[in-house]
């Protein structure tokens, strides 16, 4: 019994410290809500799974803190007069993982090798990255220079490219593909030193820049774990902090909840086109004076503070911040002005108070605190005569695809994803009037030929000004009910100095303990 | 014997084309899989090439049948998220779900058995009613809450207990590092304690109420009373007589025991982290990663199936009243 006493006494003062295993300070611990799926360059499609990627693998270029892309292993940009070629100098005495010295002929291979469809990527490389930037081929020049060709001219090409990871041709050309999805041999300041599926991920640092050692990804899918792990001392930065659990962080004395405006941007979509053809409500959003009667309507400040938990501003059109037309102003909740713009429009309250009447669907579980603020905007329309039926759907198997074949709404609730770096790229949602992103199905002829003038400019300055005209058309005829700029929660332990982005990218090499 | 088991088999096989069938079928009724494959600016023409690509435009009896013969070479396809093969990743995922498990049941019948005969030897005293008022409680109460609630107060408050992570045990000693795997072990059990607990906390409070009632039974009939007669020490009454004969329905729950703990693990190892099948299934499923939910589904019921044989040869072990 002595003994047994002893050990009960042992364990009880070892399980505390145990328990209490805080970071070391050349570690910095992240606690994400989901695991990378893969470490392959060319096959990396989540958030989660980049912003662990871009500590291995190195970029030609990277967006900074400020939304500016700017240089990371290009030394000197050449663009062609047609500008579809780049050709890039990169810096001299690189080197991959394995020693390997990484030249031009990697940089090449490494936008070539996701562009090859015989082996079957399907990451956002040569996804959407590609298609957007309008990737052609890659070639070494010499040593250090390498040109790559596109299909267009893009002022989006700098940004795009800021997304394709850069890896040595000699060490993946060894691997197989399910090798080279566990095992990078990256370019950038960390390597991959162990993967426990599902558990966590741990970096090493093997060059500058970064400020720790050791990089521990903690994979804590459970939201209110992660915020009792943050609480706990035991990781640095958590994702996604549940709104209903930012007090409890704030007032923890070890950790505070960083807001940002992020760069996907909520709205509720119009669906003008055959897909809800005959729908109640359908008819009537045809017409643009009603479209921007309904967003009088909505009292957006107040949806924020009450259902997200914090302050925000109403989007003003779908570009980011600060590249949006700064004419703009966000349109003020007022519903006598909703009321008043919706008789103008033909369309008088009936007997029974009501205008027409149309259905709003929303996800559930997509978005913050999705379903709460599609019941609240249902609320607002109902209150100035639009009889709002809301649906809440379940995203994967139900909302995605009505979505896929622009079958949901005539109103639906939305979110679409944004960059800081370029107003076009943010434009581009609306490219061509049946394009896959235009789930709205807006055909307006007026915004089309000015996206044609916008996109041949050289640059954004140069189309600045057909920029803002289509703002101002987006503002006031086009097919979004504007909301606002999705919120990010991060809790951030009190011992490290670390600032979240607002395009979803966590970037440690700046963080550093206070 | 050997007739019994044969039989069983082909009982299981049965089971087994039951399970793949309304997994495939349910699965399928959940959506198209292919946009998961495609990026959100993907074109028609590129889904319906992925489409083809993955054979999800065949007809479903098509896409069944050509499952089933996979499956037969223990091909569960790749996985839609993870991109590679379904089954490596349940593989991956079950050793954790096995220690979780394991731990819970050895928990729900260490505490759950001298719980239910102290309860039995106190019938009707303050004692009795602590023990039943806790298996009210045990049985009320949702596992993801109690989870939660032991976050807060031993990982928050008491600061003596792990929030969330694992230490592996099983899958060193599977892959032949027992040094690693015996160096291990108290962290295991550390990380083990409050996940496990949470997980057993309803087979305790049920399996002492099933024990109370059983042992009460026995401790009421001829045979007790007869060795209370004889003058027979009150402990050997409790232990070689009345313990003994209570313990065929304790064998027969413990059985089942598995089957339920294993199906109680989900929102557990989400509420702790624990990168075990429950988790991956969990994803899965929100993913429509249609090959990982069918590997696992499969992988389990072949266990539980497994497991139930060996408890009804157990069963006959015990009792040779039964007879197979």
């Amino acid at each position: 019994m002595r003994v047994f006493n002893r050990y009960l006494l042992a364990l009880a003062m070892a399980l505390p410290a145990a328990a209490h295993a805080a970071p070391p300070e050349n570690t910095v611990v992240v606690g994400l809500s989901a695991d990378a799926s893969t470490f392959d360059p060319a096959q990396i499609s989540s958030r989660d799974n980049s912003n662990i990627a871009k500590h291995i693998f190195a970029t030609l270029f990277q967006v900074n803190f400020e939304g500016q892309v700017e240089p990371y292993l290009v030394d000197k940009t050449t663009v062609s007069d047609d500008g579809l070629a780049y050709t890039f100098t990169i810096k001299q005495g690189l080197t991959c993982d394995d020693g390997e010295p990484l030249t031009a002929e990697d940089v090449a291979y490494s936008f070539n090798r996701p562009a090859d469809k015989a082996l079957g990527f399907t990451g956002n490389t040569p996804g959407f990255v590609y298609t957007t930037l309008g990737f052609k081929s890659a070639e070494a020049v010499d040593e250090l220079n390498v040109t790559i060709n596109l299909t267009a001219k893009t002022t989006l090409a700098l940004g795009m490219m800021s997304q394709v990871f850069i890896h040595c041709k000699d060490s993946y050309e060894k691997m197989t593909l399910e090798e080279a999805a566990s095992n990078p041999i990256g370019s950038g300041s960390y390597r991959l030193a162990t993967w426990d599926r599902g558990s966590q991920i741990v970096l090493e640092k093997v060059k500058d820049p970064g400020n720790f050692e050791t990089i521990i990804w903690r994979i804590i899918p459970e939201a209110s774990t992660r915020t009792a792990e943050l609480i706990a001392g035991n990781v640095d930065i958590i994702t996604n902090v549940a709104p209903d659990q930012v007090a409890a962080v704030d007032a923890s004395g070890t950790a505070t909840v960083a807001k940002v405006d992020g760069t996907r941007r909520m709205q509720i979509g119009f669906n003008l086109g055959k897909g809800v053809e005959g729908m109640p409500g359908a008819a009537e959003i045809q017409d643009p004076k009603v479209r921007f009667a309904m967003q009088y309507a909505v009292d957006v400040p107040s949806i924020c503070s009450q259902l997200l938990g914090t302050e925000c501003t109403r989007m003003t059109s779908l570009v980011n911040p600060p590249n949006g037309n700064p004419d703009l102003v966000p349109i003020p909740y007022d519903p006598d002005m909703a009321e008043k713009l919706l008789d103008e429009a033909g369309y008088p309250r009936g007997e029974n108070g009501v205008r027409f009447s149309i259905r709003l669907q929303g996800p559930r579980g997509r978005y913050l605190n999705d379903a709460n603020v599609v019941q609240a905007i249902g609320q607002y329309l109902s209150d100035v005569g639009i009889n709002t039926e809301v649906e809440l759907l379940e995203w994967a198997s139900v909302y995605s695809p009505l979505l896929r074949t622009k079958e949901m709404g005539p109103l639906f609730f939305l979110g679409q994803g944004g960059v800081t770096w370029n107003p076009l790229y943010d434009m581009s949602l609306f490219s061509t009037k049946d394009g896959a992103t235009n789930y709205q199905s807006w055909t307006d002829q007026r915004w089309f030929d000015d996206w044609a003038l916008a996109i041949d400019a050289d640059t954004v300055e140069e189309a600045r000004p057909v920029i803002n005209r289509m703002l101002k058309l987006f503002y006031e005829e086009g097919p979004w009910l504007q909301l606002y700029f999705q919120l990010d929660f991060y809790g951030v332990s009190n011992r490290l100095d670390w600032k979240p982005r607002r395009d979803e990218e966590i970037d440690l090499f700046t963080a550093s303990l206070k | 014997m050997w007739t019994f088991i044969i039989r069983r088999l082909l009982q299981s096989a049965i089971v087994i084309i039951g399970v793949t069938l309304i997994t495939f079928t349910a699965l399928q009724m959940s959506g198209d899989p292919t946009y998961l494959y495609v990026s959100e600016r993907a074109t028609d023409a590129e889904i319906q090439r992925t489409r083809e690509a993955l054979g999800f435009d065949r007809p479903l009896p098509e896409q069944y049948i050509t499952f089933l013969g996979k499956l037969a070479q223990g091909d569960f396809g790749d996985s839609l998220s993870y991109k590679r093969p379904a089954i490596e990743a349940v593989m991956e995922a079950l050793p954790a779900t096995l220690e979780l498990t394991l731990f819970a049941m050895f928990l729900a019948i260490v505490v759950a058995i001298p719980l239910g005969i102290v309860a039995s030897l106190n019938r009707g005293t303050p004692v009795d009613g602590s023990i039943m008022t806790m298996g009210m409680l045990g049985q009320s109460i949702p596992s993801f809450w109690l989870g939660i609630m032991m976050i807060m107060f031993f990982g928050l408050q008491l600061r003596i207990l792990p929030i969330s992570g694992h230490v592996p045990f099983i899958m060193p000693l599977v892959q032949g590092n027992f040094v690693q795997a015996f160096s291990s072990l108290p962290q295991a059990l550390y990380y083990l304690i409050m996940p496990g607990f949470a997980v057993a906390f309803y087979s305790i409070s049920r399996n002492a109420r099933l024990v109370r009632s059983s042992m009460l039974e026995v401790l009421g009939q001829d045979f007790v009373r007869t060795a209370r007669a004889k003058g027979i020490s009150e402990t050997a009454v409790v232990i070689h007589h009345a313990l003994r004969n209570a313990w065929l329905p304790v064998v027969t729950m413990i059985g089942l025991e598995f089957g339920f703990l294993i199906g109680g693990v989900v929102v557990v190892e989400m509420v702790f982290s624990w990168p075990g099948i429950g988790r991956l299934v969990f994803n899965a499923i929100n993913q429509r990663d249609i090959p990982v939910v069918q590997a696992a589904v499969v992988t389990l019921a072949l266990i539980f199936i497994a497991l139930n044989l060996i408890v009804d040869l157990v069963y006959a072990k015990i009792d040779p009243r039964v007879k197979l």
